[in-house]
């Protein structure tokens, strides 16, 4: 195998194959100082529609704007924060680039994220409301702009809630959390759960949630950030902990799933209601069988209806060279009608005011649009976003903590000391 | 000694050189610089951020490392899934190799077949397994109860005690290629002659096995073992993507949880003092086992 | 020496089982490529689909560049595949046959670098490429991967080298050849198997790598077969299944090819015989 002519032909095509790759394999150089500017957009849109949309709504600029060029690189969700922070760290960020509120202000205080308060229009702004502001606003800079919000809606299986004699309550007549759990009772019958929790992340879970009985978790008195655990934080927990194993309407099982998991058993029968995000509905059209009927519930409410928000955002790098006419891409991009279209794609609700009712329009409320986007007003800033250390508390405390509750391994007050001495290892 | 072994000893050095050196220059850029930059990290505070300053704190990290239960308790699951998964690996895959050194029908295609694991892109892997694991649609549960077993119906990897077994066999699949090729090479080196002389002598299949194929086989058994057993214990991506570390931990590797340090939390500094650590207490591991393997092998 | 009956069947029944545990997701993947997204939350999951469809196929291929995506993964992993043979053959030569101050510091280093958290490391590696302006290029890739797989090869390799007995050598030696022609003609046949897993090792790792592909390829028609698929995998984890199985089926026939290639060669000759009394 190794005679001499062999052997000068493995050189000659490894040498060969190295020229070849570094000749060929070149990517764009550095934006020239004539010719148009280049912008990098890192998107993170990953289903067929909101792919769709997002790539038409780049190529019209591009088309329309020939001294502007943006170049659409497609990220994904998973490896998104690795891939910022060492792109960062290395001095080679996009200019503009996709992610959500939570986690861009740790980018923020680390100094890498624009400020766009002077940048963005007035109209942009008013379009969207104080408190999804907040969201964003690091330090008193503003770091993103928000356009896609998740809340929490719970879907139904409709049949087996007329069967159960459970009426389904109408856009702005959301049950509260006494009647949503004496209807779970009400539909568990005969194998069927009447709820899954799928609680496989279940700090965020629990914190956005907790806004409905005003549970802060965080609290600052002068300076100093601690955590505190009174009645209003174990109010959600509790509840939750009681549907699995005290009341017996939620599956013990689902406690591990997250995303999608619950699906096949909501399809089969085994749950009647779904808590969850409300993209869930995309997977309602794709994936539920012929002949199942399904519904969107509104938000379930405490004391109040408040959940936290954590928009989908679009950020300028500090480093970017070109940050006024990132601007404009952004303000393309997210203009009423668009956000609206990013929206339908995702599934998701949009921030802006006008785009929220002109998707209404364009759909009918049909399909839970009507619920999804009058979700969307009760979301608001909550305490633990704007807390640094809280992705450390959230993943070496919170979560097993909550994981070992939901499992039932520990008390509700040794899930509260766990928490609050977690909070003094991380907030020092 | 005559002068030609001397002129021959000076131009093997050279020769040495010659035949190192293609490999050892990119090697001390592209490894040997970040690697002595990510050891010395550990002696900082560094963190990230874009004007971040980086501080010589000598052993501060360390003290803070030796009272962080965290770490230690995902130390002690990393050695249990460690050992746990290069052990039953090495056995699984010594009898496929063993199996695709016979000369059985269909060898070729078994062997490619053994390679599975290795040509399917980790990404699927990961929620691959997930699927066969998830307790109402899963591949495992619906085995068990198409086989009439409905009672071993399980939540795999939600349950606290059967997170992490079912996580190791996702490991030892994974890795079973590896260690198979490496094993059925070195099955390779194995000179038939000694097998047959045995043969002869009257050995049954299992007495040449422990007297001519192992004794043969036993460098290239430490070696794979070895580096299986680091590679292992440095693997995080596919016990992320499962469970990522829960449920309560309970799967929580110490690479998984250096990482979240450096890239969640920002804490290089720290999570570089981690990695020195670990490299310690592995290397004296490795080094128990080395020396008492090289012992025995030289006996 | 030949085997009874029983044991032969008994092989056949144990090889069935190993090729059942390391095989079925080859099947799961041909399986779910074709099922449409409503039977992808049955509750009871089926081999065959109930209605076959060759949509995933079709927007796997529309949506991504997954050709270009193969090609690119294909280039860069055969380069690290014959680069990492060519640079660790010779060294691991070196390594086994003499000992040198620089042998047992370089296995030392081996085993270090094998060690340490290699995440730990990606930023300094980056600010380094950067440096030679190697970001977003294949060769700097190649580069890297290469340096990664050397550890493996070396080690590997020279275990092999220390295997033939040196009497081959010596015999060649007094029949006139060069340390090179000796090792060219004498050693290097014999390591064949040594060569063909490090080969095998180098090209899987290449193929498959994921985090340093997506933080050093920047443009989108640079970008690797693994970097491509994961745009199938969208938040909390949540999967398009039935494209990314498509994709990923599409991605690991190629390196079954490959493996199919170059598995004849695990089994070599033996040394039975070239050893003169």
């Amino acid at each position: 195998m190794f005679s001499r002519g062999w052997n000068r032909k493995l050189v000659a095509v490894s040498a060969a194959l190295l020229i070849g790759l570094s000749g060929c394999g070149s990517g764009d150089d550095e934006a020239s100082s004539e010719g148009p500017v280049k912008l990098r957009f890192l998107s993170l849109a990953w289903q067929k529609d909101s792919l769709a949309a997002n790539r038409e709504l780049v190529d019209k600029w591009n088309a329309e704007h020939a001294d502007i060029q943006i170049e659409y690189v497609q990220g994904d969700w998973n490896s998104v924060h690795d891939q910022l922070l060492t792109s960062f760290e290395g001095g080679d960020a996009p200019d503009i680039f996709q992610y959500e509120s939570a986690s861009i202000g740790e980018f923020a205080k680390q100094g890498y994220l624009a400020d766009l308060s002077g940048l963005l229009s007035d109209g942009f702004k008013s379009e969207i409301s104080q408190g999804i502001w907040d969201t964003v606003t690091v330090d008193g800079k503003v770091v993103g702009a928000p356009f896609l919000l998740e809340s929490q809606v719970v879907i139904a299986n409709k049949k087996l809630l007329d069967a159960a004699g459970v009426t389904v309550p109408a856009a702005g007549q959301a049950w509260t959390w006494d009647e949503f759990q004496i209807n779970a009772q009400k539909l568990t019958k005969g194998g069927t759960f009447g709820v899954a929790w799928a609680l496989k992340s279940p700090t965020n879970r629990v914190m956005n949630l907790s806004l409905n009985f005003d549970g802060k978790f965080f609290y600052t008195d002068g300076g100093k950030t601690e955590v505190r655990i009174g009645d209003a934080e174990k109010e959600i927990p509790r509840r939750i902990h009681d549907m699995i194993y005290v009341s017996k309407t939620a599956s013990p099982d689902a406690v591990g799933m997250g995303g999608t998991d619950p699906l096949p058993g909501f399809f089969a029968g085994k749950y009647a209601m779904l808590p969850g995000g409300v993209y869930l509905r995309q997977q309602m059209v794709e994936q539920a069988p012929a002949g199942f009927e399904w519904v969107t519930l509104p938000p379930i409410k405490g004391t109040t209806a408040n959940q936290a928000a954590n928009p989908q955002t679009l950020s300028i790098s500090e480093d970017s060279s070109a940050k006024k006419q990132a601007t404009q891409f952004i303000e393309y991009f997210l203009n009423p009608a668009n956000q609206a279209r990013l929206a339908q794609g995702d599934w998701l609700v949009p921030t802006g005011k006008q785009a929220g009712a002109e998707l209404v329009k364009t759909t009918g409320g049909k399909q839970g649009w009507d619920v999804a986007v009058a979700s969307a007003a009760d979301l608001t800033i909550a305490p633990f976003q704007t807390v640094s250390g809280y992705p450390e508390w959230k993943t070496k405390y919170a979560t097993p903590a909550l994981q070992q509750y939901f499992a039932n391994k520990i008390t509700l007050d040794q899930l509260g000391t766990q928490l609050v001495d977690g909070g003094k290892q991380v907030l020092r | 000694m005559t002068t030609f072994a001397e002129a021959r000893r000076r131009s093997d050095r050279t020769t040495v050189y010659l035949l190192l050196l293609p490999a050892l220059l990119p090697v001390l850029v592209l490894s040997v610089v970040p690697l002595l930059r990510g050891i010395y990290l550990g002696f900082t505070d560094a963190r990230a951020g874009r004007n971040a300053d980086t501080s010589f704190t000598g052993i501060e990290n360390y003290r803070e490392l030796v009272n962080d239960d965290l770490f230690w308790s995902a130390f002690r699951i990393g050695l249990v899934w460690s050992f746990g998964v290069t052990i039953l690996q090495f056995v699984l895959a010594l009898g496929l190799a063993l199996l695709l050194d016979q000369p059985l029908r269909f060898r070729g295609f078994a062997r490619v077949m053994a390679l599975v694991p290795w040509a399917m892109p980790p990404v699927i892997v990961g929620i691959m397994w997930r699927l066969v694991y998830h307790p109402d649609a899963g591949l495992l549960n619906e085995v068990l109860y198409r086989g009439g077993a409905e009672g071993l119906r399980h939540n795999w990897l939600g349950d606290f005690s059967t997170a992490l077994p079912a996580v190791i066999l996702v490991g030892i699949w994974a890795g079973m290629p590896q260690t198979t090729i490496v094993l059925l090479a070195g099955l390779q080196g194995v000179p038939r002659e000694l097998h047959e002389a045995a043969a002869v002598d009257g050995a049954s299949a299992w007495q040449r096995f422990r007297s001519v194929t192992i004794p043969n086989l036993m460098p290239v058994i430490i070696a794979i073992t070895s580096l299986d057993f680091i590679w292992n214990f440095n693997s995080f991506g596919l016990v992320y993507v499962l469970t990522a570390g829960g449920p309560g931990g309970r799967t929580m590797l110490p690479m998984l949880f250096a990482y979240e340090e450096a890239f969640r939390y920002g804490n290089y500094g720290y999570a570089a003092a981690l990695g020195n650590v670990m490299v310690i207490i592995i290397v004296a591991l490795l080094a128990l086992y080395l020396r008492r393997r090289l012992r025995e092998a030289n006996a | 020496m030949k085997a009874s009956r029983t044991t032969k069947a008994f092989q056949y029944i144990a090889l069935l089982g190993y090729m059942v545990f390391l095989g079925f997701p080859l099947v799961w993947m041909l399986s779910t490529s074709f099922k449409p997204p409503r039977e992808m939350v049955e509750i009871h999951p089926t081999l065959v689909p109930h209605n076959p469809t060759l949509d995933n196929y079709v927007e796997a291929f529309t949506e991504q560049e997954l050709g270009r995506a193969a090609l690119n993964s294909l280039q860069v992993s055969l380069a690290t595949a014959v680069l990492t043979v060519l640079v660790a053959l010779p060294a691991a030569y070196a390594l086994a046959r003499f000992k040198t101050r620089l042998g047992t510091v370089a296995l030392g280093w081996v085993l270090l670098s094998q060690l340490f958290p290699f995440v730990l490391l990606v930023i300094p590696l980056f600010l380094i490429l950067r440096q030679v302006d190697l970001v977003n290029t294949h060769a700097g890739l190649v580069l890297v991967y290469v340096v990664w797989a050397l550890p493996f090869a070396l080690w590997m390799l020279q275990g092999f080298v220390r295997n033939i007995p040196r009497e081959l050598e010596e015999a060649a030696a007094v029949d006139g050849a060069t340390r090179l022609q000796t090792l060219r003609r004498v050693v290097a046949p014999l390591l064949a198997p040594g060569v063909v897993a490090t080969s095998l090792f180098a090209f899987i790792s290449a193929w498959n790598e994921f985090f340093f592909a997506l933080v050093l390829l920047k443009s989108p028609d640079l970008a690797t077969l693994p970097v491509t698929l994961a745009r199938f995998v969208g938040v909390e984890g949540i999967a398009r299944l039935g494209p990314l199985a498509a994709g990923s089926l599409m991605a690991t026939i190629p390196s079954l090819l490959f493996f199919a290639f170059l598995q004849r060669r695990l089994t070599s000759g033996s040394l039975a015989g070239a050893v003169k009394g």
